[in-house]
């Protein structure tokens, strides 16, 4: 099977030239590249050897994986992802126990140097045995399986940047890919989930150029990651004009206002949604009335609170500013009554 | 109304006195003082000086330099360095390093007063200001500008730093209790020709509700202005006397900033009022006389006076409404302007008597545009006329006045402050300027509507 | 912790805290020095009345005065005012102080709020340059004066920039800034000239209150 040239097995799938065509010129314009390239991404893809990847699932709620494989009304995600030689992968093969990861060792020694590693998950530092997959801790599987990558993909926040485990206090010690493999590219594939298309949009790239698309400064795709939600919102016209939803079922929520107010964190989030959107392209959050938590950023979690708005800062407490008061008035009090004495002593000294 | 003859006389003793001043400096050599010694004393009268509402003041200012446009001085010269404001500067430097709540902070980052500075600032308070309170109607935060000079004034004398003028009075004052040689001598000849004119001038009455002060240059200049008094308080009927030994109502210390000179001669003046039993003292048309007795004086002395201290003008008003001061009216027709003086009006809260008087004279008020709380000072006050240096200072300040009675189309100036006749006498002289200026209460006196009667006992 | 949370969260903190330790201390050490007692007589002026009066009316002086300020008059209260209805009336500034103060009121639209900053900034720069230029302002002004202007128009500047989305990929950094030049000139009030916004009032009822002892009305 992995022999198989990847154009040859897709229209063993029944995938025509046509509807071949067809998602290369979607990826290309995901990609934001110029539509001329489908041919060339078509040709490439026919070309291209299924790759052999390698799916580590570490601290994970599984809801990425869920992403992926929700078989949406397009098939050609799913093609795409069946384009891939998947060895190893917890929900999705056949295989379980010693077998599984005996699957997992040859593909790697067959593979070294060019298999795909993507992993979802944090990775528990705290204790090893907090996340272990056949008694082996997911850091010590993740050094291990790297070692032989040619890349790795970060799919979902977790993996990218920590996620949720790693929210504050952080009580797993969860660190991210990025922070434990330092000489292996890394493609961040945040979001919780990240999109579906997202995900085989980046993997149709790497299968199509057989390199790593360009990054932004967090090791996102640019192509999907290079801008805010809140420069695609449809509602923006609102934000601009000052109209706000001021609660979840005012006239302006009703009206599809703007939902700043309501914590979206729209302005600060790079992700694709407004875009792309989910479930084949039908709706995103705003859409659905409820603001952007932010969920492809590093410690969305931690950033204030969903409903706080972005303009919110922490101040402090009554108490904290009470307590501010008194200290500087018991300063300000005991300057005046020293500097009074000096004034008497001045006084007393001066001669008549 | 003055004679032709009265005016050449009274020109002529002005010149005489002008004379004197002139020469004043000389009688006052500098003080001479190690630089550290300059800075501790003057640091030690800011010291104890700046209060919580002085510290409100500096805590508060924020540069916006309106001051600075409310100034005579600022506006006749078009100098920056005679803002208001900046006249401060040495006294927020102090209290910063020395009194405020992050003088720890201000010691590290900023450098102590000098006696450099000091030297610099001789012109900014003295010369440039007479501390006549316009810049503190101005200014949007309600900065006290005026008592910062003050306080700023008795620094710069504690220091020997106060102008060799106002230090050669301070120093005669302190010696004889008189000033430019007007002693009791010249009150007793004065008093003997009011007598020879058939005018009654009490002295040293043991008991009397009144006692009447005079100044240096009413006895020097201004005769008919002890006239004047004399034949109201005749009028007036009530129990009055001048006293030998505390006649003169300038108080040298008050312009000089010596403290010290300040309450000795407010205390000479409450000694004679109260070995008399005087109900009431009565300054006479002398500007910084009666803020210096009426505002500072129980302060200087530490003291409540148990008598009432009154201008003379403030008198004219009060016994005009009391129905004892009786006038008659001037000839319809005559246009007359009012300058209230700094010391009495925005200093003292003497505005609307004086306007009393001259409503009933008959006389037409012709306001000028500034008036009253708002008035131009004549240039000359708080010690600023006797300064010889500032004489250029003052001529800017007077060219302002004289526009603002040119607009009101008046005949004459009527004022109730020596200083300011003085003040205006020579801008006059300078600009070749002919609007007489005029004494209120020679007017009132010269207009009086019964015969004098002798009421209660006579000297 | 990126720059924005930074701002949003230690530095908004501290901000808030040294700003009211500062203002405590530096008001209990001024107000709290001795006060003097005047033996004269006051004339029967209501000083409270007096002090009242002299808090409004320092704001419209006698036209005799007035009229050598106009200017600045003018335009000081423009920009004033300018500045705190950009502060308190953009919408997305008003859950914060509604988080302060308990409570919040409407906004005015996105378009007037801009318009009013950007005048409030060209107000502001003019006065700046005027502070440089003006023969009284070029010998009073010293430091304070020229950051306490800086940090006047630094929340402007910022604001509109991250209002404008001038810097696009950079969103989350303009807001990070302004917020953190808000924080700068909160940190300054209680050191700087901007604590006249404390002192400003109870002065004017000083003034107020002082020149009515003297029968004068200040």
């Amino acid at each position: 099977m992995r022999d198989v040239l990847v154009g040859d097995y897709l229209r063993s799938r029944g995938l025509t030239r046509r509807g071949l065509l067809k998602f290369c010129a979607a990826a290309a314009s995901w990609m934001a590249l110029p539509p001329t390239l489908a041919q060339e991404i078509a040709a490439a893809l026919e070309k291209a050897r299924r790759p052999s990847v390698i799916w580590l699932p570490f601290q994970e709620c599984t809801g990425c994986t869920e992403s992926i494989t929700r078989a949406d009304s397009s098939t050609l995600e799913s093609l795409i992802f069946e384009a891939i030689s998947l060895d190893y992968q917890h929900t999705l093969q056949a295989a379980a126990g010693e077998a599984a990861e005996e699957a997992r060792r040859r593909a790697m020694q067959d593979n070294w140097g060019k298999y795909l590693v993507v992993v979802d998950g944090s990775i528990p530092l705290g204790n090893p045995g907090y996340s272990t997959i056949a008694g082996v801790s997911n850091a010590d599987m993740l050094r291990e399986v790297a070692e032989g990558a040619a890349a790795i993909i970060a799919i979902g926040t977790c993996a990218a940047f920590g996620g949720i485990p790693g929210a504050n206090p952080n009580p797993t010690g969860a660190v991210a890919v990025r922070d434990l493999i330092k000489d292996k590219p890394i493609i961040n594939v945040s979001g919780c989930p990240p999109i579906p298309v997202v995900i085989t949009g980046v993997l149709a790239q790497y299968l199509t150029f057989g390199k790593i698309p360009d990054l932004d400064a967090l090791g996102r795709p640019r192509a999907f990651y290079g801008q805010t939600i809140h420069d695609r919102c449809y509602r923006r016209p609102f934000y601009e004009r000052g109209q706000f939803a001021e609660t979840f079922d005012d006239e302006g929520a009703r009206k599809g206002w703007c939902l700043f107010k309501l914590g979206c964190k729209g302005p600060i989030t790079y992700n694709a949604c407004a875009t792309i959107k989910w479930n084949a392209g039908t709706s995103f959050p705003i859409e659905a009335g409820h603001g952007c938590i932010g969920c492809a950023e590093p410690n969305f979690w931690d950033k204030g609170g969903f409903y706080e708005p972005l303009s919110m800062a922490r101040w402090g407490s009554a108490g904290t500013l009470a307590a501010a008061a008194a200290a500087g008035a018991a300063v300000g009090t005991a300057s005046a009554l020293l500097a009074r004495r000096r004034q008497t002593k001045a006084a007393e000294g001066e001669p008549r | 109304m003055n004679t032709t003859a009265n005016a050449a006389e009274e020109l002529a003793a002005f010149k005489k006195l002008a004379q004197g001043i002139a020469q004043l400096a000389s009688a006052a050599p500098p003080v001479d003082l190690p630089a550290a010694e300059r800075v501790t004393r003057a640091k030690h009268v800011f010291i104890q000086k700046i209060d919580a509402q002085v510290a409100l003041d500096l805590e508060s200012c924020l540069h916006c330099g309106m001051c600075a446009e409310a100034c005579h001085f600022y506006e006749g010269t078009g100098q920056g360095r005679y803002a208001p404001i900046h006249k401060l500067k040495l006294l927020r430097k102090v209290y910063r390093r020395e009194l405020g709540p992050f003088r720890l902070v201000h010691r590290l980052l900023t450098r102590d007063l000098t006696a450099a500075e000091l030297e610099q600032w001789q012109e900014l308070v003295f010369d440039s200001c007479t501390e006549c309170g316009r810049c503190d109607m101005i200014c949007p935060v309600g900065v006290h500008l005026s008592r910062g000079v003050h306080i700023t004034r008795q620094a710069l004398a504690a220091a020997g730093l106060a102008p060799a003028e106002l230090r050669a009075l301070d120093a005669e004052q302190k010696r004889t209790g008189a000033i430019f040689g007007a002693g009791v001598e010249l009150l007793r000849s004065a008093l003997d020709t009011l007598r020879a004119q058939g005018i009654q001038a009490p002295l040293d009455k043991p008991r009397a509700d009144y006692l009447v002060l005079t100044t240096a240059p009413d006895l020097l200049i201004y005769r008919s202005s002890i006239a004047a008094t004399a034949r109201i308080m005749n009028h007036l009927g009530v129990d009055w006397t001048f006293a030998s030994n505390a006649f003169e109502a300038a108080n040298s210390g008050a312009l000089s900033g010596d403290e010290a000179a300040q309450r000795q001669a407010t205390q000479r003046i409450v000694d004679a009022a109260l070995a008399c039993g005087a109900k009431f003292v009565v300054v006479p048309e002398c500007g910084h006389a009666y803020p210096a007795l009426r505002w500072e004086g129980p302060n200087a002395i530490g003291r409540d006076f148990p008598f009432e201290v009154l201008a003379i003008s403030e008198l004219l008003g009060r016994e005009i409404d009391s129905g004892r001061l009786r006038l008659k009216p001037l000839a319809p027709g005559k246009r007359v302007t009012f300058h209230d003086p700094c010391k009495l009006g925005r200093k003292g809260g003497v505005f609307d008597e004086p306007r009393k008087a001259l409503a009933a004279l008959g006389v037409e008020l012709r306001e000028t545009a500034s008036k009253g709380t708002t008035n131009y000072c004549c240039g000359g006050g708080a010690g600023v006329f006797l300064i010889g240096r500032a004489a250029p200072l003052r001529a800017a300040a007077f060219r302002i006045k004289r526009d603002q009675f040119d607009a009101t189309g008046a005949e004459s100036v009527v004022t109730s402050c020596q200083s300011c006749r003085m003040s205006f006498a020579a801008g006059a002289q300078q600009n070749n300027w002919n609007v007489p200026v005029e004494s209120l209460v020679e007017l009132v006196a010269n207009n009086l509507a019964a015969p004098e009667t002798t009421r209660g006992p006579t000297t | 912790m990126t720059l924005l949370d930074f701002a949003r969260g230690p530095a908004m903190f501290w901000a808030m805290t040294i700003m009211v330790i500062g203002i405590v201390w530096r008001l209990a050490g001024a107000v709290l020095l001795a006060r003097r007692r005047d033996r004269s007589v006051p004339r029967g002026d209501n000083r409270l009345v007096a002090g009242l009066r002299a808090v409004a009316m320092r704001s419209v002086p006698p036209h005799e005065l007035e009229k050598s300020i106009t200017f600045q008059h003018i335009t000081g209260y423009a920009w004033h005012l300018g500045w705190f209805a950009t502060l308190l009336f953009f919408a997305p500034h008003i859950p914060f102080l509604k988080s302060i103060l308990g409570f919040g009121w409407p906004g005015l639209p996105n378009q007037a709020i801009v318009l009013l900053a950007a005048v409030t900034l060209a107000i502001l720069v003019a006065l700046l340059v005027r502070r440089m230029i003006h023969p009284v302002l070029k010998v009073i002004s010293d430091f304070d004066d020229y950051v306490s202007s800086l940090l006047a128009c630094a929340p402007l500047v910022t604001g509109i920039v991250t209002y404008a989305h001038l810097f696009a990929d950079r969103h989350e950094t303009m807001i990070g800034l302004h917020i953190l030049s808000v924080e700068a000139l909160m940190v300054w009030l209680p050191f700087g000239k901007i604590f006249h916004c404390i002192t400003g009032l109870p002065l004017r009822f000083q003034i107020g209150a002082t020149y009515a002892r003297r029968g004068v009305k200040a």
